[in-house]
């Protein structure tokens, strides 16, 4: 029995904190929270919600494991099996993100509750939707004062959206350093003229920057709770008109379709694939360059979850409503650059934890990987394995030799720079860490599969 | 003076003057239409658009 140890993301919360014992998350409730938590609970809010599966569900602990003298009551909640954060996200999955934090707020609104935080910090993607995981963001409703919550919900949602929309970059990155947020100032700087016809732009951005920092001293005028609805209302229709803008297609949207890569190729890879696949069942896999996530489809028949990770900002967004549309539940789909992942971030750089360090897969999947990572950014095999040996006990990786097409067309012109890019090397490299347990040839291609498994020491 | 009072507002109410202004601005919109509507189904004989929506997360 080892003591509670707190979570370092959950310092900020006066209310309450997340704590982990023994591998499971609890969640405490302060008495200085208790009336708000009531309420919650009492008022029908907390059903209407986790009925819609909008709030991640709770059990209340009955018995008396982690007293403390300020403590109200320790929740369980569904216990997530991996957090991902919104610079990892996809355009659509930011804009859901923001629209369910609204549809809540509204649901809070009719119950006489607010939402006091509102930060995509406390949105998760589970069984392919958002939902909020944060139960101590609610808060009895003083109906004259305005949305405590909408400065935060402006710069870590809406602007980022704006953003992302006007300029057409993955501005949601940039929340890995701007960790509160993007504030009205910059992200008004950063917009382009035509924005400012947007009346939605007009108002929560130039007006909000214009005034920012003067304070209404005389308490007669009040606010009402139709003005919050009337507030909240236009804030959704601006983000439901939000679309993201990069529908030229990327790089490595179409990868499979119009790629000189034969059908006789993916349909033996695939084969191969399933192959090794039977072998096992497994409870987390990470598929890396998961492209348009064909693959990861296919792993889902034999994981409970896929989290399929790539670079293409478009790639994940086409997999996000994909998921979305076919209503599946096993799959989060994330953008990563594989060569510079999510770092820690927040304070004592602990608050936020880098990728690796939040998901702990039973098998990585790497497929037509390994020739990008050390040829367009020039990792070398021996890093490489050491890298990927991390992850999981279980490896599946294909192997492209120099001698493909598409290998030659990307060292066409860098010279002799990868002449350690070989076979022999490659498996060099990796014996170093795994055994191969199989390896088989891929049919219409000069690629070859393998099976491998983590040595243990 | 004044500058350095400012720094300890409370960083929720910096937000509320922005807040009543919106809401003022949204409630004059809001009745501009009203009448609009008014003025329009009076002579189409219409009724005004529903503005009640589903939720979209259902």
């Amino acid at each position: 029995m080892t003591d509670p140890i707190n979570v370092p993301s959950s310092f900020q919360d006066p209310s309450g904190f997340v704590f982990q014992h023994n591998g499971i998350y609890y969640r405490k409730v302060n008495l200085n929270y208790a009336s708000h938590y009531d309420v919650l609970m009492r008022s029908g809010l907390y059903d209407h919600l986790t009925k819609k599966r909008w709030l991640l569900t709770h059990t209340e602990l009955s018995d008396n494991s982690f007293p403390s003298p300020d403590l109200y009551k320790i929740l369980l909640p569904r216990q997530l099996s991996f957090i991902s954060y919104a610079y990892e996200w996809s355009f659509d999955m930011m804009k859901d993100a923001a629209l369910l934090t609204l549809s809540i707020y509204k649901t809070a609104l009719a119950y006489g509750m607010t939402l006091k935080d509102a930060t995509p910090f406390n949105i998760q993607f589970l069984d392919g939707r958002p939902v909020l995981i944060d139960t101590l963001s609610f808060e009895i409703l003083d109906e004259k004062k305005p949305w405590v919550a909408y400065r935060q919900f402006c710069e870590t949602f809406l602007f980022p959206l704006y953003l992302e929309y006007y300029l057409r970059i993955n501005i949601k990155k940039t929340l890995i350093s701007c960790i509160n947020g993007i504030p009205a100032d910059v992200t008004a700087s950063l917009l382009p003229l035509r924005s400012k016809l947007n009346a939605g732009v007009w108002l929560h951005v130039h007006l909000q920057n214009a005034i920012k920092g003067r304070h209404k001293n005389s308490g007669k005028e009040k606010f009402s709770k139709a003005k919050s609805e009337r507030l909240l209302e236009h804030l959704q229709s601006i983000i439901e008109k939000l679309k993201p803008r990069n529908v030229i297609s990327s790089s490595w949207s179409n990868y499979y379709n119009e790629s000189v890569l034969s059908t006789e190729y993916l349909q033996s890879k695939e084969k191969i694939l399933r192959e090794f696949l039977n072998e096992f069942s497994y409870r987390q896999v990470l598929d890396l360059g998961a492209n348009d996530g064909y693959f990861s489809l296919i792993l889902t028949e034999r994981a409970t979850e896929v989290v399929a990770v790539d670079l293409d900002s478009q790639c994940i967004n086409n997999l996000y409503a994909l998921i979305k549309n076919q209503r599946l539940t096993k799959l989060v789909p994330l953008v990563i650059d594989l060569a510079n992942p999510s770092p820690a971030a927040g304070f004592n750089n602990s608050e936020r934890a880098a990728f690796a360090d939040r998901i702990h897969p039973d098998l990585v999947l790497a497929l037509a990987l390994v020739h990008h990572l050390v040829i367009s950014r020039n990792i070398p095999l021996p890093l490489l394995a050491k890298w990927l040996v991390q992850f999981s006990p279980m490896l599946i990786i294909e192997f492209v030799p120099p001698e493909d097409i598409k290998v030659q067309q990307m060292t066409e012109n860098r010279g002799n720079t990868f002449d350690k890019y070989n076979l022999l090397n490659f498996e060099e490299a990796f014996s170093e860490y795994f055994t191969t347990i199989k390896k088989m040839d891929i049919a219409g291609s000069l690629r070859t599969l393998y099976f491998m498994q983590r040595i243990t020491t | 003076m004044k500058n350095t009072i400012l720094l300890y507002v409370d960083p929720g109410s910096g937000s509320y003057l922005v807040q009543m202004i919106i809401a003022g601005i949204l409630a004059a919109i809001f009745y501009i239409k009203s009448i609009w509507w008014r003025i329009k189904s009076f002579f189409s004989g219409r009724r005004p658009p529903d503005s009640s929506k589903d939720d979209l997360h259902d």
